[in-house]
This record gives C-alpha cells, sequence and structure tokens, in this order.
C-alpha cells in the first residue's frame, strides 16, 4: 500500500483528486430553522468520496475552521500517520492550514470519513459537528447487483447534558436529521417501481444509536460496516449505533409515498426521517409504525455449525474491562479500559502476523460502540453464542454484556481503539495497540 | 416552537399574579423541601410523604393555633406530569399530637413550569406557585398564596439550589401584611454515585420591603442528606436547627417518595 502524508502552504487543485476545505456552515434543516456549525465543502453531509480499490488517490484537506482539526478515514487501512488521529501520530492541520493525504484505497466498502478532536463540554464540536461525509472504495470488480442507490447520513443536532438514571449525565438532542434534513423537508428518494435499490447508511451521530425502518417494505441487509455479511436477509428495521454503516437492498414492490425514518416515536418527533416517493405517485408520505425494537447481529453470521470452542489456534486473547468511575450528578463519568483512562490506558504490543481476539466485559451501565482503527475485525461471540463471518471494525457492546472478536495484527505502528460515544472518548475511553 | 410561547405566557400570568395577587402567610413545617428545576415526566406520578417532628417547639401560642412540640406532621404529596416541562401537585396536610390526635390540616395545589432542556440554559429554571387552605388550629393564615422562583445548577459533585420565595395571605391576620419573603437553599455535594450530603437552608424574612426583627424571622438551617438509590425513589432526611424565638428549635424531617409510571411504555416511545 502506498501512503504519504504532506503538510503544505496551499493546496494545488491540479494536483490532488479530491479537496475538502472544513469551515463554519450554517445547516437550514427545515424552513427557516439553522444550525450553526463546521462543514466539509459548505455542505452537510460532505462529498461523497468515491474511490477505487487499489488506485492510488490524493486528498487534500484545508482548515478555515479556526481550530485544529483532523479528518479521520474511518475503516480504511492506512499507515498511523495519515489514518486521522493524533493519539496514532497523524498531525493535526492548524487553522487556516493544509495537509495532502495520499494513499491506496482498501478494502472496498463502504466507509466514511469524519472529525476526530475532543469536544468536552463544548457540544458543537468534534462529532456533535457536522463533520462527517461519505466514502466509498469500489472493488475491483463491481458486481453491480442493483439500479440506483443511495447515500444516507443520520445526525442528532442540539446536545445537551442532561441527568440520566445511571446517575451522571448523557447527551439528549433538539433534532434529528437524514442527510442533513428532518423529514419532509429534503428531498425525497425518488424510486420506481420495480427497481433494486441499494441504500448505504451510516450513524453520524456523536452519541446516539439510531433504529431505521421505510414503511411498507423489508431491509435486505448485505454488508456491515461495508464488509458483505455471510447471510444476506431481509428484516423489518436496523440499528446503527454511532459509527455503523449498514448497506441494504429493497425491492421497490410496493408504490406509494412512504416514509423511511427512526422507529422511536420521540426521535421521529425531533425530524428523523426521509421521504421515499414512488415514480408516478403523490399524497401524504405513509409510516407504518413498528411495534418493539428487533434487531440481532447473529442474524447475519455464517449459517449455523458446530463451532469449535473459541479461543483455540495459536489466538492470543487479551480481556479489556470497560468500567466507569462517578465524578458527581453533574458531570460525565471518567471511562476506563482495564481500570485505566487514556492517556494512562496501557499501550498494548502486538506481534505483527499474529492473530489475537479481543475480550471485550462491558460491566458498565451504558452500551460502547466500540472501533478499531486501521483493521477489520470478525465477531466471534457475542452474549454467550459463538459466531463467525461478521466482520465490522465497529462494535455495539451492550451494558453488562461480554463480546469477543478477533483480528490479525498485520499493519505495523500504533493503532487506537475507542469508544465512539464522543462523550466517553473524550473522558478517557481510548487505548493504542502497538503492532512491530 | 409553540410549546416554548405556550411555556412564557405560563411564565408571564405567573409573575403578573404574582405582583398584583399575592398575600403574606406564615408557614408551618409540614413540607421542607428546597425545590430542584426538574419536573415530574409526562404519564408518571411521583407519591412523596414527608414525615416532620419537632422535638422542640412553642409549648404556648398567643395566636390561637396549637403548639408545635411534640407535633407529627405527615404530608403527602402526589405530583403528576404533565408533559416534559410542567406537572402540578397537590398535598394533603395532617398533624399527629397528644392530645388531639390525627387531624386533617388543609390541602394544596401547586402548579409549575420549567424551562426545558432544548432552550439550552446555563442553569435550570422553574416555577411554581401553590395555593391552599389550612384549619386555623395550625396556622392563623387560612387561605395562603406562594410563588416560588427555582434554580438550581449542578457541576461535578456539586449541587446548589435557590427558592426565593414569596408569599401572600389571602384570610388571616396576615392578609394587609403583603407580600413576605422566604427564600430557601441548598448545597450539596455527591459522596458517591448513591449517596449526597449537604445543608438545607429555609428563612422567613417578613414582609419584602420591611423585614421583621430578626428574633421574630424564622431561620432554620437542615444538615441533609439524599439517597439515589434508584430513579423510581426519591429518599431525603435531615435535621434542622432554629436559631430564632420564632423559630422551631429542633426538626426532624424525612421524605420518602416513589415515582410510578402509567400507560404503556413500549421501547419505542
Amino acid at each position: 500500500m502506498a501512503s504519504a502524508l504532506e503538510t503544505l502552504p496551499a493546496i494545488s487543485e491540479t494536483t490532488s483528486d479530491y479537496s475538502l476545505t472544513i469551515a463554519p456552515y450554517s445547516l437550514e434543516i427545515s424552513p427557516r430553522r439553522f444550525i450553526k456549525t463546521v462543514a466539509y465543502n459548505g455542505q452537510i453531509p460532505g462529498p461523497l468520496l468515491r474511490l477505487k480499490e487499489g488506485v492510488p488517490v490524493t486528498i487534500a484537506v484545508t482548515n478555515h475552521s479556526g481550530d485544529d482539526e483532523i479528518v479521520h478515514w474511518h475503516g480504511l487501512f492506512l499507515p498511523p500517520e495519515i489514518d486521522g488521529a493524533m493519539e496514532e501520530g497523524t498531525p493535526h492541520i492548524a487553522s487556516d492550514s493544509s495537509a495532502s493525504y495520499t494513499f491506496t484505497p482498501a478494502p472496498a466498502g463502504f466507509r466514511w470519513y469524519h472529525t476526530h478532536t475532543f469536544a468536552g463540554r463544548d457540544l458543537r464540536k468534534g462529532l456533535y459537528s457536522g463533520q462527517y461525509g461519505f466514502l466509498m472504495v469500489e472493488p475491483r470488480d463491481n458486481p453491480a447487483r442493483y439500479d440506483q442507490e443511495f447515500f444516507l447520513a443520520l445526525h442528532d443536532w442540539g446536545a445537551s447534558m442532561v441527568a440520566s438514571d445511571d446517575g451522571s449525565v448523557s447527551a439528549v438532542y433538539d433534532s434529528s436529521t437524514i442527510n442533513g434534513k428532518t423529514l419532509g423537508f429534503g428531498e425525497p428518494l425518488r424510486v420506481k417501481q420495480g427497481q433494486r435499490v441499494m441504500l448505504h447508511i451510516v450513524n453520524t451521530s456523536a452519541t446516539e444509536p439510531h433504529w431505521l425502518a421505510m414503511a411498507g417494505h423489508q431491509l435486505r441487509v448485505i454488508a456491515l460496516d461495508g464488509n458483505p455479511v455471510p447471510a444476506p436477509r431481509a428484516v423489518s428495521m436496523l440499528r446503527l449505533s454511532p459509527a455503523e454503516r449498514i448497506c441494504v437492498e429493497v425491492e421497490m414492490n410496493n408504490p406509494g409515498v412512504w416514509v423511511l425514518g427512526e422507529v422511536r416515536k420521540h426521535i421521529m418527533a425531533t425530524g428523523m426521517g426521509i421521504v421515499v416517493e414512488y415514480g408516478g405517485r403523490t399524497g401524504k408520505p405513509v409510516w407504518q409504525q413498528p411495534q418493539s425494537l428487533d434487531w440481532d447481529y447473529l442474524w447475519f453470521a455464517s449459517p449455523a455449525r458446530q463451532e469449535k470452542p473459541s479461543g483455540s489456534l495459536n489466538v492470543t486473547t487479551i480481556p479489556l474491562t470497560f468500567e466507569s468511575k462517578f465524578l458527581g450528578h453533574g458531570a460525565m463519568d471518567r471511562w476506563m479500559i482495564n481500570g485505566r483512562s487514556f492517556p494512562e490506558t496501557e499501550t498494548v504490543a502486538l506481534r505483527e502476523g499474529q492473530r489475537y481476539r479481543l475480550i471485550f466485559r462491558n460491566k458498565s451501565m451504558d452500551d460502547h460502540p466500540v472501533h478499531l482503527h486501521r483493521h477489520t475485525f470478525e465477531l466471534r461471540r457475542l452474549a454467550g453464542k459463538e459466531t463467525r463471518g461478521i466482520l465490522k471494525d465497529t462494535l455495539l457492546v451492550s451494558a453488562g454484556t461480554e463480546a469477543e472478536v478477533e483480528f490479525t495484527a498485520d499493519r505495523p505502528g500504533l493503532s487506537l481503539f475507542h469508544c465512539h460515544q464522543q462523550d466517553h472518548m473524550d473522558m478517557g475511553f481510548m487505548m493504542l495497540f502497538q503492532c512491530s | 416552537m409553540r410549546n416554548q410561547r405556550k411555556l412564557l405566557y405560563l411564565l408571564a400570568l405567573f409573575a403578573l399574579l404574582g405582583v398584583t395577587e399575592l398575600r403574606a402567610r406564615a408557614q408551618g413545617n409540614y413540607e421542607i423541601q428546597v425545590y430542584g428545576s426538574d419536573t415530574v415526566a409526562p404519564k408518571s406520578t411521583m407519591v412523596e410523604l414527608h414525615s416532620n417532628f419537632t422535638p422542640e417547639g412553642s409549648k404556648k401560642t398567643d395566636d390561637g393555633t396549637y403548639p408545635t412540640n411534640h407535633q407529627l406532621h405527615e404530608t403527602l404529596e402526589i405530583t403528576q406530569g404533565i408533559n416534559s416541562w410542567s406537572e402540578v401537585g397537590f398535598y394533603l396536610f395532617t398533624s399527629w399530637q397528644d392530645g388531639h390526635g390525627v387531624q386533617w390540616v388543609g390541602d394544596h395545589i401547586r402548579p409549575r413550569v420549567r424551562v426545558p432542556d432544548s432552550w439550552h440554559w446555563p442553569v435550570g429554571v422553574s416555577l411554581s406557585t401553590e395555593v391552599g387552605y389550612q384549619r386555623s388550629q395550625y396556622s392563623p393564615d387560612t387561605w395562603t398564596w406562594e410563588i416560588r422562583p427555582i434554580v438550581d445548577k449542578s457541576i461535578g459533585r456539586w449541587y446548589f439550589a435557590v427558592n426565593p420565595a414569596l408569599e401572600r395571605t389571602w384570610h388571616g391576620p396576615d392578609t394587609n401584611q403583603g407580600v413576605g419573603f422566604a427564600p430557601a437553599a441548598k448545597i450539596g455535594y455527591d459522596f458517591t454515585r448513591k449517596v449526597s450530603g449537604g445543608f438545607e437552608y429555609y428563612g422567613n424574612f417578613g414582609r419584602v420591603w420591611s423585614f421583621s426583627a430578626l428574633h421574630d424571622q424564622q431561620q432554620q438551617i437542615f444538615a441533609v442528606t439524599d439517597l439515589n438509590v434508584s430513579p423510581k425513589w426519591e429518599l431525603n432526611f435531615g435535621v434542622g436547627l432554629g436559631s430564632t424565638a420564632a423559630t422551631d428549635h429542633v426538626i426532624l424531617k424525612a421524605i420518602v417518595g416513589r415515582r410510578f409510571n402509567w400507560g404503556k411504555h413500549s421501547t419505542i416511545d
């Protein structure tokens, strides 16, 4: 894989395939309702970066936000100096400065890019802001089996930290959008009867998981976090925790005007939805309210068979226990991995080529969407059940449960591991792996 | 926006009523509590029992009321959440005392509104108004009205709240006394996730523009603890000392509250 990082005084459009400019932006999420935030190229979501697997690309980034910024290329196998996390060694981009990133995209699939800065108590910075965009790495041989595709980003705006039942504070939001618009304000997804439509959906929320359903239609899940699943399956709804992606096929076989939206009523009420409109059909969009929340990663695992007990075949296990420390009813909890908060967390040494199993033990009262940079891992055990075949880079470990994943340490250098909830990450839920 | 406008109208209405209609009242030790700004959630009811015992209070009075010494006051408070920013509370006051048995004292009603989270104010703010009747054997002022602004803030382990309440009497000897000032305040510290401790202050200075002499004011400090054992339960215990002649010298208080959720609460709500 070729890669390069170069800090430039200015960007020459002719030398880069894509350019991103980070700058303040006012987003109209519904008529005359504006969110003042920071965005890429004056749009939310940022521009779709469509890259080709194995074909080098150069992306220029200019920062006019007024603060130091950094762009993380989420889900790509990149060297630590350009992956987009300062903890790994990627330099930040000072305000009114530029940087250029050249790399060979891999792996193929639906990825995304976003800011990777600290927000703390400023609930308009970091992942609370509008700095997110789609990144699609086209496979070398594209088996496009669909007629039309849409990219959808779920996001929440206007965070407040309020007291929660666990005695700490957690974020609640004023509004929620799909592609920066509340339900009924943005352009509908225009489809035709008989089409097979592909939806690439990413949850870009700083802290909030989302449940999505499309009235009148089933959603056939074909990829999780951009990686094809062993057992595609049609489901009535999706669950996406922060940073997760799901690719679904939809058979457009039920003409009408429908709503694709958040299943939970109070989130739908704050705007999370988009209209799906068949050609030649008009009328009020129809929503069919599901009565429960249904989701299980294991639905999409390799077909059932007797699995060997986990932990065999020269796999080194690394237990990681997640706990919180109470800092007061008016404060966010301090988060710890194996009893320590970042930067005091242990940097675990990995041997290149060795297979590792991470054992996540979530002993806290919160769910954690944990993300491993620069790698894809395989889900091997969830809530006591062995499994195979699900490849991800972000996994929701529910409160009080355990999960196990495996990966091969084949990328030298530092790799960041953290909870993708901005408030958890800010409060110490991070650690590093050092592969050599 | 419609909710914000509705809330502003309510706040303005309460403020207007406070200016034009408030009358002073003497307050008994039936509900000893510094209010926080949060309100009970919709489709939820909070049932609280306030138990206040006066080991050392007045042994005789000259205004026709019973002495407070060794009185046990049991107050049932039922608060119903209306929406995400308002609630209404009802009170049933009783007094238990040797020689008098169990006596009904009176009832109050207390609507309350708060500034919603979506306004992103740096402190919690709410406003309650309380109107009600109490029998003359327990309070010379029988019909009273109170308006209570509430401001609170949690900072890390610390909690601060102030309730600069204004009171007015509708019927009783203090009817012509104008507006009375009865502030309360609280400072708390979270020792653990479940155990907090601190101090609560309750005062009654008399008329707003002409405070009573110190010995006629009510001034009390309580050492309190709050036990946050469950989101469903509210537990507060304290012991209070009165520092003026007009204040009961020692009071023990306990608040035991239980939250009940009504209707169907499913995961999709």
